[in-house]
This record gives C-alpha cells, structure tokens and sequence, in this order.
C-alpha cells in the first residue's frame, strides 16, 4: 500500500517539470519494488484515503461479539474514504473532483467492492448473491449506480461488459455536509438502504432480500 | 479488557440508534486496509499486467504503535489476539492451498495469533465477521501454526500485514514494532 505515497513522491516530484505543458502527468502509475530481502522492514505506510467496512445486518461483527443471536449476514461493503478537506466535490466544473456524467469510482485505491451472501433486489432489479465492484455515474438531480463484475481491480478500469446490473436513485440533499465519504446499510421497512453519502449529497438504494 | 468491553458495548449502542439522528460513521482511528498476493495484485489487474484470479488477501486494521510497548504489554503474550484492531483481521484464499503440509480450502478464514516472546501461533478460524477475539471459538480453527519470531532493526509503526513471494510459495508476513513473524504458505 506504499505505491500511492511513492505515487504521490513521484508525482510531486514529476509536476514541476510539466507546469509548462498543459498536458497532465502520465497517469499511469508506478510500481513499488517487490520487498525481496529477509528482514527488510517495508514500512507499508497508512492510506491518505483509509479503507473502512460496512456491513448489513449493521455492525453485524459487533451483534455477533455481544451474542444477539444467529442472524444472517446479508452484505457488506469495503470501500475507501477520500475526505472534501475543503474542496467542492460534485459539480459540473472543472474545478469539481467529480464531474457530473462521468463514471466515478465511489471510493479511491481498489475498487469499491461490495458482497451479498444472498440473493437481493436492488431498487427492485434481481442481483445473484456474489462480489461486484461498485461505481456511479453522479449528475445533479440522480445518480446511476453500477454493479460490476471486474473484481479485485484499482481505481476504475471501466469494463462496461462487465456491468450486472445498473440502477438509477435520486440525489437526496445532506445537510449538514459531510467530509469523508461514507457508505453504509441501514434498516428500511422492506430490507435495507444503501447509502451513499459525500459532501451536501445523499443517494439511497432500495435492497429487498 | 473490562473497560474495552464497555466501550464496545456503548458503540454498539450508539451504533444502533437511526440516522436521523445520529451522524455516518466516521473514520476508523485504525484504518482498514488489503493486501493481496500477488503483490500489488488489483493495479497490476488494472494495467493489463496479470491476468486470472488473486491466489490471497487479507484485510485487517491498522493500529499504530504511537510509543506505546506493544508485544508483552499492549498485546498480552500467551493471549488470542485479533492481529488488527476493529473487526477481526481476514485472510481468503481464492484457489487451494497447503499450510504446513495441510491442505486449506478457498474461502475466507478469521485470522488470529498468540503472541509469546520466542514463537508465535498463527491460527485460521472459519467464524468470520467477528469483532475483535471476544467470540474466537477454537473448536472452529481450521490450523494452528507456530512460527518463529523475528527481530527487526527498525521499528514499524503501523502493524503491516502483507504477501511476499518465496522459494515455495508466498509468505504472510505480519510486522508491528520490532517483530516480524512470516507464515509460510504453498500453493
């Protein structure tokens, strides 16, 4: 995990060069050496943008650690959370981090994955139980989430083949502001909500199992 | 622990009230993060560079050690430890592997340890989704494996879990402090 921190080295180090041309650094990001020697301390740095889980039932491991009895895991995501640290995130400028009609891959470092250990209904639309990676497509007044089957990947690798299935929710408004994205399942009437939270936005998906 | 387990159960209580009117989870003092084997595997993925399956991850929390004395003090020897912090520390094969001769099916595993000063006891557990080692059953252990500790001349600052290849096989190598333990792990 220390590629990002070498990354963003390496980065720093190569944008000066490039202030001049108007094109922006090769994106492509560098490898660290494999660790090969014995004994060798990597010192595998914390992530800007740490990694957090979210399960369904919520805090499934702390209902299992307090014995609440045998209920059944239904979901759980892993994702990482970037923090606003005072920019505007959606928007249609440039000036925005993410721009609206463009996929975006909810999260930063690996894909934001998400498992159901059952069979689900997303916002009425059948999903076989399994792992898929997650993405959205924002625009002002909704958001296009995206199950996807290219597991396992960085960043967003778009692999629209690979799309399971895509569902459209509106933009609810998130007053207060919240700085780190977040997601997370709460309880509905029918099953669960997903949520995605970020900034002054809010986008609920509808599960049933 | 006594203490810990009240702070758990205040969390859980908290945890439990509705969004209305409670704030989204905020950030983990000791951060998630993955590992895979191969090393790096979701970029390389990514760039084209390998293709099939991951054989490995493990997913677990990162304490920091922020001067405090870890082994024999903050981790108690001779205790289950959930070798992370927050939820238990995972690992999941996504082919059939051998560990210490024993064969391990794909899935994912609970991973725990005892800590003792010359040797450590690696076991895989098939309870997952725990918080902590509260509720670490040992009658659902799959292995138990002693390896050697090793001192390090440098100190790692947040506990690292991570793959490493070897002659056979790869290793999982877990870091904190002035410790390194590696299990090996053959395919």
């Amino acid at each position: 995990m220390t590629i990002k921190i070498k990354f963003l080295i390496l980065a720093a180090a190569v944008v000066p060069f490039l202030s001049c041309n108007q094109s922006k650094p090769n994106p492509e990001i560098r490898l660290q050496p494999s660790v090969t020697k014995e004994g060798v301390n990597p010192y595998v740095a914390i992530d800007k943008s740490p990694m957090d889980m979210s399960y369904f039932p919520k805090d499934f491991p702390i209902l299992r650690m307090n014995g609440a009895g045998e209920t059944d895991l239904i979901a759980r995501v892993i994702y990482s959370r970037p923090q606003r640290k005072g920019r505007s995130i959606f928007g249609n400028s440039e000036k925005n981090l993410v721009q609206y009609g463009k996929e975006w891959r909810m999260g930063a470092n690996e894909a934001t994955e998400i498992e159901f250990f059952k069979n689900v209904k997303i916002s009425g639309h059948p999903l076989s139980k399994g792992r898929y990676i997650l993405y959205c497509i924002p625009t002002e007044k909704s958001w296009t989430i995206v199950f996807n089957a290219n597991l396992f990947t960085w960043g967003l690798h778009m692999d629209p083949q690979k799309d399971v299935l895509r569902v459209t929710e509106p933009v609810i408004e998130q007053l207060p502001p919240v700085e780190e994205l977040t997601i997370f399942f709460e309880p509905s009437a029918t099953g669960a909500s997903l949520y995605i939270v970020w900034d002054t936005v809010k986008v609920k998906v509808p599960i049933n199992f | 622990m006594k203490r810990l387990a009240i702070l758990f159960l205040v969390m859980a209580l908290s945890a439990t009230s509705g969004f209305g009117q409670s704030k989204p989870p905020s950030i983990d003092k000791s951060p998630l993060d993955f590992s895979y084997f191969p090393e790096n595997y979701p970029l390389l993925k990514t760039q084209d560079r390998i293709s099939g399956p991951p054989i490995a991850r493990v997913i677990y929390s990162r304490p920091e050690k922020n001067n405090r004395v870890i082994f024999g003090d903050l981790v108690n020897y001779g205790k289950v430890w959930r070798l992370g912090a927050n939820e238990n520390t995972e690992i999941e094969f996504f082919q059939n592997v051998k560990i210490n001769n024993t064969k391990i099916n794909k899935g994912r595993y609970s991973l725990f340890a005892i800590p003792e000063k010359e040797k450590w006891t690696i076991i895989l557990n098939q309870v997952t989704d725990l918080w902590g080692a509260f509720r670490y059953d040992s009658t659902k252990d799959i292995i138990r494996v002693a390896v050697p500790v090793e001192k390090t001349e440098s100190i790692t600052e947040p506990l690292s879990i991570f793959f490493q290849k070897m002659d056979s096989g790869f290793g999982l190598i877990i870091m904190w402090d002035n410790i390194r333990v590696s299990l090996p792990i053959s395919l």
